[in-house]
């Protein structure tokens, strides 16, 4: 690097012994894995033992950001969360979009490296560059958002909930009322007895070249708000508009994930969001994509539900009800826990009760116990602390593992697998479990967007899907939100709408595009441009550290990420047996979906593998990590056959 | 470089409730303290401190200004994203996105919405990703004007 722009400054915090030291980035790091969930999965095996148990002291969490965090850039508000898995065991990533990501950097530290284990209940304040240890008495056993009340208001904070404390295996963490809900990472600091960060400083954020970013900025939220996805039909109608629209593709999982359509889906649409209980729009902080509902909430305006929380809280339990799902997101955030994971779970113990295995009060299509369920599985009550295990625990008691809606162990989105198969391989293949995000999105291009790339085909879809993957995680390592990555689908197609010849006959030879998609992997490098139609990231951060970075490049950088995430799972034991889905997606039709509605994941998975070079294990190949200059992490290869 | 606060500080807190990065610390009736690693360097304790006691980081005094001459943030609300930067930034809520004027509106922007509490920090003009804000000096009324026109 020639320009003047600083190495990204860590700090490594031991809660055991109360200390901690500042931990500049070595540049070799930083110029490979850039920061956010790349780097902080890298870290994990710098700091982190083998097979440590989530629950020990020895574990690790790196609470970081990206090179973009906070930088003025659009949608930049996203820190990142790594650590172990607490669901799966593999590796977890927790995107969170609040003030802290922000205010860590003003504070003048890019990242927190966190070991050890405090004795009494503690908080972290960052302030101005210093670490101090905080007694957190007055603060633990309160909600996310009475512990955030009890701190200065102009802090970026980051806290846990009643969840976190009692261990629940779907916790998550509260900034300000965004949550880093998934893979858990509240227990993890629940188990170290930390409630929380909170950070504040005035330094300024470095950008190498401020005008020429600032300039570019400008442009790229033009171009963000004059695109039909992120100028309008986010803005209106968020993410839960997706319902109606995944209704009808018969993607929208109903009742366990039994079926794909739900008849009164309707009812818990974005668009009768918008109608009847929206106040308003809201953002995360530097987002003008503003795709947050505001709704009222007995004389408090909270934040609406997502279209997960929709989907899952609704049609997937056999409820219609939009009210309780704004009560039960709201009870959720403020008692730290993760409402995809959650609501998956009672789903899953609504059928065991169904198929007569066990019984925990809950039924499909009953509402009325719900919150007190959701609060007695926060404060590990009674037989409802098994409930905070996961389904993947669940099935292993009472049995119904084909039907138990998890991934790896972690539970799937509300994206119905078999019709949008590339999103089933996705869920799949995720290296930290089944999460949409971490899966590569795939039911965008193919069910609930404009675009449809064949639902039910599995024609081109592993390469499709390690190209997402691959670009997501590039968008989010770099402290952006995903949602700026939607423009990737050209504007004209939403303009002509789903339905136009053109749109359907791109979508028709999108699915014949495998091998290019492929050429494109192999030589990412072709991609030496940069434009706003395919990664406006790459430019923006390019113009903000300095460095060199080209579309291709940066779709490099998120297989380098991609890889080394996955050589966490290799070393902490996962194999390929884990890229599996439940037997209900892979074996049984949808109900009244039709013969070829099942995911041929057998079929997609050496075809991926192949797409990604790694071997018949899903394992990354020598060559693979050296040609992403990851030698320096070939020792995880050798210790793996040494074992075998 | 930050600001300092000399002795003759008579600890009436003034400063410390207008500092907008609570940077100034110190018990009412003792010498206060700017911590110079927060320091913002926006001048508002200085033009507030009725003992003329704070130091910019020349060491100069500067002047004490009634607070309805401090500047006040101009908003460009035409091409404002409504991103929240500077309101998250304001510590004392003196700007706020404005309310959709109709229902299902989704350009609103952020305005000064309570020019009261604004002490002319011009936090929100250094944060703005699309430096649409300018801190401008109220205008004066007519009679002043005319003074100071005449003067000239």
């Amino acid at each position: 690097m020639k320009t003047n722009y600083p190495l990204p400054l860590y700090a490594i915090v031991n809660l055991t012994d109360k200390t901690w030291e500042p931990y500049p980035i070595p540049k070799d790091f930083f110029k490979k894995f850039v920061g956010g969930k790349s780097l902080g999965s890298r870290l994990l095996f710098e700091f982190m033992p083998s097979h440590t148990d989530v629950f020990d002291p020895a574990s690790v969490v790196v609470v970081n950001t990206g090179p973009l965090t906070g930088s003025g850039a659009p949608s930049t508000s996203r820190f990142n969360l790594c650590a172990k898995n607490v669901l799966t065991g593999g590796i977890a990533t927790s995107n969170c979009g609040g003030t802290f990501g922000m205010m860590l950097r003003r504070a003048g530290f890019d990242g927190v490296i966190i070991m050890g284990a405090s004795d009494a209940p503690c908080y972290l304040e960052i302030l101005d560059g210093e670490i101090a240890f905080r007694d957190a008495a007055e603060l633990w056993g309160k909600d996310t958002e009475a512990a955030q009340e009890h701190l200065p208001k102009p802090y970026g904070k980051l806290m846990i909930g009643p969840a976190g404390e009692n261990k629940v295996s779907y916790a998550g963490l509260a900034s300000g009322e965004r949550m880093a809900g998934r893979c858990g990472i509240g227990a993890i600091f629940g188990s170290k007895k930390l409630k929380g960060l909170v950070a504040y400083g005035t330094k300024e954020i470095p950008v190498a070249q401020p005008e020429r970013f600032y300039a570019y900025n400008k442009k790229w939220i033009r171009f963000l708000q004059n695109h039909s996805m992120t100028g309008d039909a986010l803005p209106r109608y968020g993410s839960a508009g997706l319902v109606n629209k995944a209704n009808s593709m018969n993607a929208l999982p109903t009742k366990n994930f039994e079926s794909g359509h739900y008849d009164a889906a309707d009812k818990v649409s974005g668009e009768t969001l918008a109608e009847t209980r929206l106040t308003r729009n809201g953002s995360c902080v530097s987002c003008p994509i503003r795709c947050e509902r505001r709704v009222r909430l007995e004389n408090k305006e909270v934040k609406g539900p997502e279209y997960e929380t929709l989907g899952l809280f609704g049609p997937n339990m056999g409820l219609h009800d939009i009210d309780l799902v704004i009560r039960l997101n709201y009870v959720c955030d403020i008692l730290g826990i993760d409402t995809i994971s959650c609501a998956s779970t009672i789903a899953f113990a609504m059928e065991l009760y169904e198929k007569g295995l066990a019984d925990f009060g809950v039924r499909f299509g009953k509402a009325d116990n719900l919150e007190e369920v959701i609060y007695k599985i926060a404060n590990a009550e009674g037989i409802y602390a098994e409930l905070g295990k996961g389904s993947k625990w669940l099935s292993r008691k009472y049995g119904g593992e084909d039907f138990a809606i998890h991934a790896k162990g972690m539970e799937l989105a509300a994206y119905e697998p078999r019709r949008s198969v590339g999103m089933g391989l996705g869920y799949a293949t995720s290296n930290r479990g089944g999460c949409h995000l971490n899966g590569g999105y795939g039911a965008l291009v193919e069910s609930i967007g404009v675009l449809s790339i064949r639902p039910t085909k599995r024609w081109a879809k592993p390469d499709w899907v390690v190209f997402l993957q691959n670009a997501l995680d590039a968008i989010s390592l770099v402290g952006c939100c995903l949602f700026s990555g939607q423009t990737f689908i050209p504007n004209i197609l939403f303009k002509l709408g789903p339905n136009h010849i053109i749109t359907r006959s791109i979508g028709f030879i999108a699915s014949f595009t495998g091998p290019v998609i492929r050429l494109l992997l192999k030589f990412p490098l072709v991609l030496q441009f940069n434009t706003f139609f395919l990664m406006p990231h790459a430019e923006s951060f390019h113009r903000c550290t300095g460095m060199h970075m080209t579309t291709g490049d940066f779709i490099r950088t998120g297989e380098r990420c991609y890889n080394v995430e996955r050589l966490f799972n290799v070393r902490e034991g996962l194999t390929g047996k884990q890229d599996a889905l439940p037997k209900r997606l892979t074996k049984d039709f949808q109900k009244y979906g039709g013969h070829d509605t099942t995911v041929p994941i057998d079929k997609m998975l050496p075809i991926y593998y192949r797409a990604r070079g790694w071997d018949k294990n899903g394992c990354p190949t020598r060559r693979t990590l050296k040609k992403l200059g990851m030698s320096d992490l070939l020792y995880v290869l050798d210790e793996q056959e040494e074992v075998a | 470089m930050a600001y300092s606060i000399s002795e003759t500080c008579s600890g009436c807190t003034a400063c410390a409730r207008l500092c907008p990065v609570m940077a100034i610390s110190g018990e009412r009736g003792r010498v206060h303290t700017i911590n110079p690693k927060r320091c913002v360097e926006c001048g508002v304790c200085a033009r507030g401190c009725p003992k003329s006691a704070i130091r910019d980081a020349r060491g100069a005094i500067p002047p004490r200004i009634p607070r309805k001459e401090w500047p006040k943030p101009a908003i460009r609300t035409e091409d404002c994203s409504a991103c929240r930067m500077c309101v998250d930034i304001c510590p004392f809520d003196a700007l706020a996105l404005t309310l959709p004027q109709f229902k299902g509106d989704i350009r609103v922007h952020a305005a000064l919405s309570n020019p009261a509490k604004c002490v002319g920090c011009a936090q929100c003009m250094k944060i703005c990703p699309l430096r649409l804000i300018e801190m401008q000096s109220p205008a004066l009324p007519p009679e002043a004007k005319a003074t100071a026109e005449a003067a000239k």
